[in-house]
């Protein structure tokens, strides 16, 4: 197994938003288990705020993680050995394993040699080249700092690099901002394979491209590809693209993998809710079904919803995935002031806490209770609702904690959705202290 | 039926210390009422140029050497410009170029966001940071039609509890437009009409809550003040007169300003904005990239404008998020009769939203033609090798291609992709092509192959 | 593209860079000025005789006419207290001003800059104490900070640079800083942590050049301020010679004659006044030169 992650986890904590000595913390990514293999181009797809470009930098250790860990080259039958420490909870035997194999080690000579057999080539073509240095330079740098070869070599190197590439030789002396976008991301690729790795983390690499150029650089990738044979972690919100190079795709939301698997699995017969509705919200001719529009945006990191954190968007959720204060505020003020309203005189004010609770201000708690009663059935967010309790200030409905879904197997893939959990847990699921 | 909008030959360059820049080499395109027109193109291709012009939003090195831009058959949008710029390529003058983009800039002033409007790809920057949204939308009806925000509130204070329950029944009954139309008319109540429809087509909001909000709408109390300034309002169709002595000049907008909030949340919920109440007093940066483009949008669509430009308007967006927004642009095509250009780099973009789309190259559309034909039947080496180039989600082979755009200080000779163009003749590469329709409604610029 | 062709390219980048210069007039006269005063200080410097100045380093007095006269054609600029011909100080008093000026903003660069960019990279702890300490330097009036600097090292012109230095620093640090934190997040910065380089060499081969070149235009322009605090502190009596040529001093030597003799504050002054004007002028230009979009 080329690189290997278990429950890695990375939090930001949020500046200056300390409350009692604790500060706030962005959960970018939040147990997350992926692998590549050698050879193996890994897609993750992603939008905004899924946390994909942090998972890229994790696994090449530019970033510390907050917990969990990165394996990199690790043999298959160490890796069995390792998680069975950690089932059986023998920590000793199970941390000499992580001092061996992690990506953070810091002995300089297994460092070195984790430099040299993995690089990265970024989104963004102008700022990922040093403008003071010229490209010869540039490819250089990485076969130079790793000790891969001296100078004399390195330079000849280099020129067989921009050959590969496609790039003319007298290009070697020019500054990157003589290059065309589609010319630069090419000497950042020249860059990354300079000392043959094993491992590549491509980090949005065509997306800054016109269509026409984004065509070329993939063919090259390819090529790249089958003859070096480099595992590669392709991210993209781009799924196209991902269809076009990946062997394997996982599909990232909110910090979590909700769905893994092999590429035509993954994207042309998709599972999870999120995943279907991204499929068919791709621009494009063939309109495959009806299109799903997903309601509401991107999601908050900072506070995710309680149990699965997609649910306040998806269209099949259902008891068990968890309701936020917010939902049953609203479905409540639907029922109150419209359905009911005949029920309830006066100005009644329906607000979320602290707590993550709902609190109704003026509102006669036997017709609530009626109302409740009437339509537990009908309106599904008021499941959530485990107490009332009532104070001066108003009713309090106290909601009951929910959990995360775990990765299920289904049709030849991991999915992270109650829908396919198994049949006990889904009983089970529903008054388990939360995990937060 | 008249174009909305017709260009023909319309050529603009740049002049810069590094040479002049041609960006636009002769653009023709009209664009009928009530259609999403898509521009598609590469960078550099001069599509937002082209959008630039067609509002006149250009800086003061760009000179319009050739070429119309027509409203609706009435006006050239750019004759100012073109005069004065049409002399001589090496004649720049910073002096004077700034008085000419001034007089151009003013003769535009009332035709920009009332009857052409821009939406930007960067909802952002082209929202005023500082100012609530629902102010920034109420601005632009205040600005350009500021009779109408008068009339609304008019209105309500002068309709009765039994116009309103009569207008109530109607609207049970499946009275469409026009009919609610016609009885506002007839009972002195023109403003009413317009408010009651917003309410009852909402989709965000129950029957009984509806029924509420419509009949709170009469018998309104108006502050002395309030009615004066309504009043002038109505008369003046602006705000003028006694009404722009400082001091009192603020007042009045305010008045018009509230009535301005109240429109503005109506236009949210057409939009599919939830709690639009909520919304339009939140600042830009309180709310998430597509919902600012939401705001963009509804002050783009606020006055009712016959043509709307849209500058990549999905670019900056989540995949998801812009699903949301093309399905929005589908809805408001059928909802308004206003006709969209909508300019992107990604053709599958175009494909779910535009009627016709153009091919623009080197400052030239290339190919013009309904959606369909462009993607089963295109005809131009360029739109071949462009679609050809799209990587599909059945990941398909790709090919790019090859060669890069010309530098559009020297556009090659002949055919500006004949150095790219696998079929390019030397015919090609000494002549221009024409534009020729080659079956109805499908605009070629190159020479036919033999 | 050949040998020749990059270097044609590079050439007409820098005409079009000296064209736009060139086009704002006011940046011309302060470049005019500034070559003024320099071949000014080169002359004084190496070839004092071809203006007929003999001692270079002293004002000479007379004492015989100590009184001030006005500006004649044998006294260019008049005469100041005790007796020293305006026209020949001023002249040398310009080769003195200039040499000073240069060598607080380069030993104040040097140090603030090396220190700003190492503070701005490291970041963590050690970067919030330096720009604590930076805080600290900037409540402390110059003036003060100079005058108690002056008082333990001794007055010299030498002495006052270097107070004017520490003073300075801060200044440039906190430039530098903020230029290192843009720079910091460049992807080639992590592109080089992913090919292996040590931070150290990171920050010698990647940060300091990109975030160098921009700190010194604006480290240019500071020449003009340092001068006139220079002259300031001499004015107010820092240095102890009686009878060096320096601006300031001139200045100060004048001030019992203002109303009967104004000549002797006018020149001197207005020496100080229009370099650091002339340094603006110059730096307006190099800022259209630098920003892309004037650049068109």
């Amino acid at each position: 197994m080329l690189i290997v992650t278990r429950q890695l986890v990375k939090h930001f904590p949020i500046k200056g938003s300390s409350v009692l000595g604790k500060p706030l913390m962005l959960k970018a990514v939040d147990g997350v288990n992926i692998q590549v293999r050698e050879g193996e181009v890994v897609g993750v797809v992603g939008e905004s705020g899924s946390g994909k470009s942090t998972l890229g930098r994790l696994l090449l250790g530019l970033l510390k993680p907050t917990a969990g860990h990165v394996f990199f080259d690790v043999p298959d039958d160490v890796l069995r050995e390792y998680d069975d420490y950690v089932a059986n909870n023998e920590l000793k035997k199970a941390a000499d394993i992580e001092k061996e194999y992690s990506i953070f080690s810091k002995k300089r000579d297994r460092q070195k040699e984790i430099r040299k057999k993995t690089n990265i080539v970024f989104q963004d073509p102008y700022s990922s080249l040093d403008p003071r240095l010229n490209i010869l330079d540039i490819i250089m740098e990485p076969i130079i700092a790793t000790g891969y070869m001296r100078s004399k070599e390195a330079v000849n190197r280099c020129m067989e690099l921009l050959d590969e590439v496609g790039l003319p030789k007298d290009f070697a002396y020019r500054y990157p901002h003589e290059l065309s976008g589609g010319q630069k991301q090419r000497v950042a690729l020249a860059r990354g394979i300079a000392t043959l790795p094993k491992f590549l983390v491509l980090d949005e690499p065509t997306s800054a491209l016109d269509v026409s150029v984004q065509a070329q650089v993939l063919a090259l990738l390819r090529r790249i590809r089958e003859k070096h044979n480099i595992g590669m972690i392709l991210i993209t919100h781009n799924i196209a693209v991902i269809s076009y190079m990946a062997d394997q795709v996982n599909v990232m939301y909110a910090g979590k993998i909700v769905e893994s698997g092999l590429k035509n699995d993954v994207i042309l017969s998709p599972v999870h809710p999120y995943n279907v509705a991204l499929i068919s919200a791709v621009p494009g001719k063939k309109v495959k079904g009806n299109k799903i529009i997903l309601k509401g945006d991107t999601p908050n990191l900072v506070e995710p919803p309680p149990g699965c954190s997609f649910h306040p968007r998806c269209p099949v959720a259902f008891n068990i995935c968890g309701w936020t204060a917010d939902e049953v505020a609203a479905d409540l003020k639907y029922l109150i002031e419209d359905k009911y309203a005949d029920m309830f005189k006066g100005e009644t004010v329906i607000s979320t806490n602290g707590n993550g609770n709902v609190m109704i201000r003026n509102v006669n708690i036997s017709n609530l209770k009626e109302l409740l009663n009437l339509e537990k059935e009908k309106s599904r967010s008021l499941a959530a609702i485990d107490r009332l309790s009532e104070s001066e200030e108003g009713v309090e409905l106290e909601l009951k904690h929910y959990q995360a879904p775990k990765m299920y197997q289904h049709a030849n893939r991991l999915v992270s959705c109650f829908l396919y959990a198994p049949r006990d847990e889904k009983l089970s699921s529903q008054t388990i202290d939360s995990v937060n | 039926m008249e174009d909305t909008l017709r260009v023909s030959n319309l050529k603009v360059q740049f002049y810069t210390r590094r040479g002049i820049y041609k960006a636009l080499n002769g653009v023709d395109l009209y664009l009928m009422q009530g259609e999403v027109f898509g521009v598609a193109g590469e960078s550099g291709c001069g599509k937002t140029t082209l959008g630039l012009t067609i509002i006149g939003l250009l800086p003061v090195n760009a000179a319009v050497t050739a070429g119309e831009v027509i409203l609706l058959g009435e006006r050239d949008l750019i004759a100012t410009l073109r005069k004065f710029t049409s002399k001589g390529p090496d004649k720049f003058n910073l002096r004077q170029s700034e008085e000419v983009m001034k007089k151009l800039n003013k003769e535009l002033a009332n035709i920009r966001g009332s009857r052409i409007s821009m939406v930007f790809q960067d909802p952002m920057t082209s929202l005023n940071p500082v100012l609530q949204v629902g102010f920034q939308i109420a601005e632009t009806v205040i600005t350009h039609q500021p009779r109408s925000l008068a009339q609304r509130k008019l209105a309500r204070a002068r309709a009765t509890r039994d116009d309103i329950e009569q207008i109530m029944k109607l609207l049970k009954e499946g009275a469409d437009e026009q009919v609610i139309n016609r009885y506002a008319e007839s009972k002195g109540l023109r403003g009413i009409e317009n408010q009651v429809l917003n309410v009852w087509r909402r989709s965000d909001l129950g029957e009984a809550k509806k029924g509420k909000i419509i009949m709170s709408l009469h018998s309104e109390k108006l502050g002395s003040f309030e009615k004066m300034v309504l009043q002038s309002v109505e008369k003046r169709k602006n705000i003028g007169g006694w009404m722009r002595v400082p001091g009192l000049s603020r007042a009045a907008k305010n008045v018009l300003l509230k009535e301005g909030y109240i429109e503005a949340i109506e236009l949210l919920s057409m939009l599919e904005v939830p709690n639009p109440d909520k919304v339009v007093r939140m600042y830009p940066h309180e709310l998430s990239g597509g919902m600012r483009q939401r705001i963009v949008i509804a002050i783009a669509l606020a006055n009712n404008p016959e043509l709307v430009i849209l500058d990549e308007p999905t670019s900056a967006l989540d995949v998801t998020v812009q699903a949301q927004i093309l399905e929005l642009t589908r809805h408001l095509k059928q909802r308004f009769n206003t006709s969209f250009i909508f300019i992107s780099h990604d053709l599958s973009v175009l494909a779910e939203v535009c009627d016709r789309i153009g091919i623009m190259y080197a400052g030239k559309i290339v190919e013009m033609a309904p959606t369909e034909v462009v993607f089963n039947k295109p005809l131009h080496p360029y739109t071949k090798m462009l679609i050809k180039a799209i990587p599909t989600i059945d990941g398909n082979e790709i090919q790019g291609i090859g060669g890069a755009v010309p530098d559009m200080r020297n556009v090659p000779l002949g055919c500006s992709f004949h150095p790219r163009c696998p079929d390019a003749t030397d015919k090609c590469r000494a002549m221009k092509p024409e534009t020729v329709e080659v079956e109805e409604g499908h605009f070629v610029s190159c020479f036919p192959k033999r | 593209m050949s040998e020749a062709e990059l270097k044609r390219r590079k050439w007409d980048n820098t005409k079009l860079s000296m064209s736009v210069f060139f086009a704002n007039k006011v940046a011309v006269v302060g470049l005019i000025i500034i070559m003024i005063y320099v071949v000014d200080a080169l002359i004084v410097q190496f070839f004092p005789q071809l203006l007929g100045i003999t001692n270079v380093g002293s004002l000479v007095p007379n004492f015989i006419n100590p009184a001030p006269s006005p500006p004649s054609m044998a006294h260019l600029f008049g005469t100041t207290y005790p007796g020293v011909d305006l026209f020949t100080s001023t002249i040398k008093a310009i080769r003195i001003d200039l040499f000073y000026s240069v060598l607080v903003v380069a030993i104040g660069a040097a140090v603030g800059s090396l220190i700003g960019v190492i503070s701005a990279y490291v970041g963590g702890l050690m970067d919030e104490i330096v720009m604590r300490i930076t805080d600290v330097f900037f409540s402390i009036p110059y003036l003060i900070l100079a005058l108690a600097v002056g008082f333990v090292l001794g007055r010299s012109l030498l002495n006052m640079s270097i107070a004017l230095a520490i003073v300075w620093w801060p200044l440039y640090a906190r430039y530098t800083r903020s230029q290192t934190l843009s720079t910091k997040e460049f992807t080639f910065v992590e592109a080089a942590k992913a090919s292996g380089v040590s931070r150290v060499k990171i920050m010698f081969k990647h940060i300091l050049p990109n975030s160098l070149p921009p700190v010194f235009i604006q480290i240019s322009l500071d020449l003009g301020s340092i001068m006139v605090i220079f002259s300031t502190l001499a004015f107010i009596g820092f240095i102890a010679n009686a009878s060096v040529p320096e601006l300031g001093y001139l200045t100060s030597l004048g001030l019992n004659y203002v109303q009967t003799a104004p000549w002797t504050v006018i020149f001197p002054g207005l020496a100080i006044t229009l370099f650091a004007l002339a340094v603006n002028l110059v730096g307006d230009g190099l800022r259209d030169v630098m920003d892309p979009r004037r650049r068109s």
